[in-house]
């Protein structure tokens, strides 16, 4: 996640139009509304958010995106919350799974052999994993 | 037509493998000019890599797409999310000169250079521009003439549209167009555009997930339609298998859910074991068993204009 632009953030907490097209703003019966997130954030009142199950609720659809008039919506703070609350430890334990399996494999599960026989599939083409290991690793480097 | 290589992803590779055979056997159908190539990696899942580094996400999206520049191809997937993600780094990196030296200064030691000067296109939006309507009416042996399907679009298809630029955001029509076209009914519908809701399932939120596939399952059941079609791997595991959980807890909808490549297939005079659907959770068969009744009433019919039309000029009093 890149840094947050504050200042088209402070818009988004005066307009709210996305609010009515966000799926989850519209659907979640436990109530969903990124407006008080955005509220906080400009406040520097975040941290509690980090912890609260809300900010993995953004579905990422780019609802928000395409109807925003500053092409910036909901989802980047949402992102951004999510980003801290992995750096803390926060994210949910499917995300963690998820995460250690692409860095460790560079995909998300292995293609089911024995089924592609049975389908009479062709061998699935090799992966990229050792290449990825290696520009994970220079990648590591740079960033220290 | 240019040579292109398929992203089939990890989510149909891993799950499942009979959408990656439906798929190959359209693309054999229509000679399409596609080759697998060696070394994609995830592309990566946008909502888990960059959520946590946003540097990884780009940095292992450009690798995927120069991949693409080494051999030459463009690219087509049948999952949405893949054709989204990469299609969104390939956005930011010609805007940003800056950032793609940086990826490639790293690519450069593994012998890559991130161009993105090919193709990355959803299969469905590729059958519809690139393919084309009239080639895929001369295809049909087994039209869906009165059957009424549902489209789910699924969000990563056509949204963000500054990257993907293939359709209407907020109104898409080639997807509708296609369904069209194999003689079907696209049914409208009040949650046609809304968010599948699998993202949910992978946040340990899966009560949330099964609320939001209730939504349009919902609807579609009082709307009586035949089926729901779609062409995204997340959205298909949603709605067929979130759909048979909901189903063994008691709760009745009923809803087929064909992939795009199952629909075309069958369409083309394929068998639907052989495409696949004997691996689905959620049974077709009243679909099938409608289509079967529905192809032999208009078979009769054409027989009969055909006579008709024959007989036109000879019977002259």
């Amino acid at each position: 996640m890149e840094s947050l632009n504050l200042k088209l953030l402070e818009v988004c907490s005066k307009c709210g139009a996305c609010y009515h097209i966000c799926p989850s703003c519209l659907n979640l019966d436990e109530g969903y509304d990124p407006r008080a997130v955005i509220k906080d954030i400009l406040a520097g009142q975040y941290e509690k958010w980090l912890s609260h199950k809300s900010i993995w609720q953004c579905l990422e659809c780019h609802h928000c995106l395409e109807i925003c008039f500053q092409h910036y919506g909901f989802e980047n703070a949402m992102a951004a919350m999510r980003t801290l609350a992995s750096k803390k430890g926060l994210a949910t334990t499917q995300v963690k799974r998820g995460w250690d399996m692409f860095i460790k494999t560079s995909k998300l599960g292995e293609p089911a052999a024995p089924a592609r026989k049975k389908l009479g599939l062709p061998e699935a083409a090799k992966s990229g994993a050792e290449d990825f290991k290696k520009i994970l690793k220079i990648y590591q480097e740079r960033k220290v | 037509m240019k040579d292109f290589t398929v992203f089939w992803g990890c989510t149909i590779q891993t799950r499942f493998p009979f959408l990656e055979k439906s798929t190959r056997m359209v693309l054999d159908g229509f000679n399409l000019p596609y080759r697998d190539i060696d070394g994609f990696t995830c592309c990566p899942e946008k909502s888990l890599v960059n959520n946590i580094d946003h540097g990884l996400w780009v940095l292992t999206a450009a690798r995927n797409v120069a991949l693409l520049d080494k051999a030459g191809v463009d690219l087509v997937s049948p999952c949405t999310g893949c054709v989204s993600n990469l299609a969104t780094v390939n956005s930011e990196l010609h805007l940003d000169n800056k950032e793609k030296n940086k990826v490639n200064s790293i690519l450069n030691e593994i012998g890559l250079e991130f161009k993105g000067k090919n193709k990355l296109r959803h299969l469905v939006p590729f059958f519809h521009d690139e393919v084309g309507i009239p080639a895929i009416k001369n295809k049909l042996i087994k039209p869906f003439n009165g059957m009424r399907i549902a489209i789910h679009y699924g969000c990563h298809m056509i949204r963000p549209s500054h990257a993907l630029k293939n359709d209407d955001p907020l109104d898409p029509k080639k997807f509708d167009n296609l369904i069209r076209a194999m003689g079907a009914e696209s049914v409208q519908y009040m949650t046609k555009l809304l968010c599948c809701g699998q993202g949910l399932d992978r946040v340990d939120q899966h009560e949330n997930a099964l609320h939001f596939a209730r939504l349009k399952l919902k609807e579609l059941k009082a709307l009586k339609v035949d089926a729901m079609a779609l062409c995204c791997p997340s959205c298909y595991l949603q709605f067929d298998n979130n759909q048979f959980l909901m189903e063994k807890e008691g709760e009745k909808f009923g809803i087929p859910i064909l992939y795009f490549t199952e629909l075309l297939g069958m369409a083309m005079g394929y068998r639907p074991e052989d495409l696949g659907l004997d691996s689905h959770r959620i049974e077709a068969t009243d679909f099938l068993e409608k289509w079967q009744r529905l192809n032999g009433e208009l078979a009769k019919t054409t027989e009969l204009n055909r006579q008709l039309e024959e007989g036109f000029g000879i019977a002259q009093p």
